[in-house]
């Protein structure tokens, strides 16, 4: 069975892309486009890996973390993608709970690397 | 030309209290514009930081897109695509930067920027921006080369704005100086203050720059060729950011350079310790 990937991403031209790249890498991915439905889908399908923007329309992405956190669950791998690269944004991410902290755009190989090694 | 009268003489007859309050109201309504320009000013960051941000959401799709294709991942690509997809992704990522660059200085314009600071190491600094570039000084043709000198000690400063200033030096450099020049990055005390202060400086024998140009190139948007068929694009923010950052440090910075005979940044960061 293919490993599940929860991409929360509010933006349909970013989402599109990394659906297309992690399926073409033989994912299953389902996309949320709010911390809320995260949070839903989450505890739902129990990813394997999850990929959060960490800037999402109704709440802070690392929100989604803390709640799932909190209901007993936890991704076998959270990477935070954001547009910022300082290291302030990058120690919030891994206080929280995030495996990396990776910057928008990531290069769509090392994406495939590193959801593959986390799920391998 | 003729001058423009702001305000009559006062009149020696005038009462001192009418005087007074008419420099009152001259006073609340200076005091009124500078509240309207400081939120219209509030207004232009915010707006710059939304477009940013807007800019950069449709431009990571396009990136991400077009590293599919050029990747092969939804199929092959012959050798003349993947050279034309990956001149997409090279503008792409300039833009990005130039975004990041617009976006920075609208916010130190109206919210001044801090430092962040930890201790860190020069040499793992050096290393870290040097080695992000070694694929486009092989390509270029260039030669890199690294002088650091062993006794540095560890600088107490802001990481992430001491490595944007090397990287933007080290960027000019490499985008002045033709195929088969070099480029250095020399560090270690400085001369004038061996006990205090770490002197860095990055060097090329690229065009150079003309004396006349040494203060123009640090000011904002400035650009040494402003026409529109120039050969070199960017913000013209580069170096005003990088001095911004460098003075945050309590750090100096300038150029030496002639025209023809290359150039030479140096930079200056003060040694702070633990608490000081």
């Amino acid at each position: 069975m293919s490993a599940k990937v929860l991409l929360v991403e509010d933006s349909p031209l970013i989402y599109s892309a990394l659906k297309l790249l992690l399926e073409s890498g033989g994912f299953d991915v389902t996309v949320a486009t709010t911390a809320k439905e995260a949070k839903e889908l989450g505890l739902e399908l129990r990813p394997d890996v999850m990929l959060l923007d960490i800037t999402l329309p109704d709440d802070d992405g690392l929100s989604v973390l803390r709640t799932l956190d909190a209901e007993g669950f936890k991704p076998g791998a959270t990477f935070a993608l954001t547009g910022h690269s300082d290291s302030e944004t990058r120690s919030r991410c891994l206080e929280a709970g995030c495996d990396d902290v990776l910057l928008k755009p990531v290069p769509v190989k090392q994406l495939l690397r590193i959801v593959s090694e986390a799920v391998a | 030309m003729s001058e423009v009268e702001t305000s009559n003489p006062p009149s020696r007859l005038e009462p001192a209290t009418d005087r007074i309050s008419a420099l009152e109201s001259q006073l609340a309504e200076s005091q009124r514009l500078i509240m309207e320009l400081k939120e219209r000013d509030a207004l232009k960051t915010q707006f710059l930081s939304n477009i940013s941000h807007d800019l950069r959401t449709p431009l990571t799709a396009i990136i991400t897109h077009a590293e599919i294709l050029r990747d092969g991942i939804l199929g092959d690509v012959t050798m003349k695509q993947r050279e034309s997809i990956s001149t997409i992704i090279t503008g792409g990522r300039q833009l990005l930067d130039m975004i990041a660059e617009i976006l920075m200085h609208a916010r130190d314009s109206s919210e001044p920027l801090t430092l962040v600071e930890s201790e860190f190491s020069i040499h793992e600094v050096v290393e870290q921006v040097t080695s992000l570039n070694e694929s486009l000084v092989a390509k270029k043709g260039l030669s890199l080369e690294r002088y650091l000198s062993p006794s540095l000690p560890a600088v107490r400063g802001d990481r992430d704005k001491v490595i944007h200033v090397l990287t933007n030096l080290l960027g000019n450099a490499f985008e002045f100086t033709p195929g088969g020049g070099r480029v250095w990055v020399d560090a270690g005390m400085s001369p004038e203050d061996p006990e205090h202060v770490v002197l860095i400086e990055v060097g090329d024998t690229g065009r150079g720059i003309a004396p006349d140009h040494h203060e123009l190139i640090f000011r904002e948007f400035a650009q040494v060729d402003s026409s529109a068929s120039r050969a070199h694009h960017g913000t013209g923010l580069g170096l005003t950011i990088a001095r911004r950052f460098v003075e945050l440090h309590g750090g100096r910075i300038w150029v030496e350079s002639e025209l023809g005979q290359g150039s030479r940044f140096f930079f200056t960061l003060p040694v702070k310790r633990q608490g000081e």
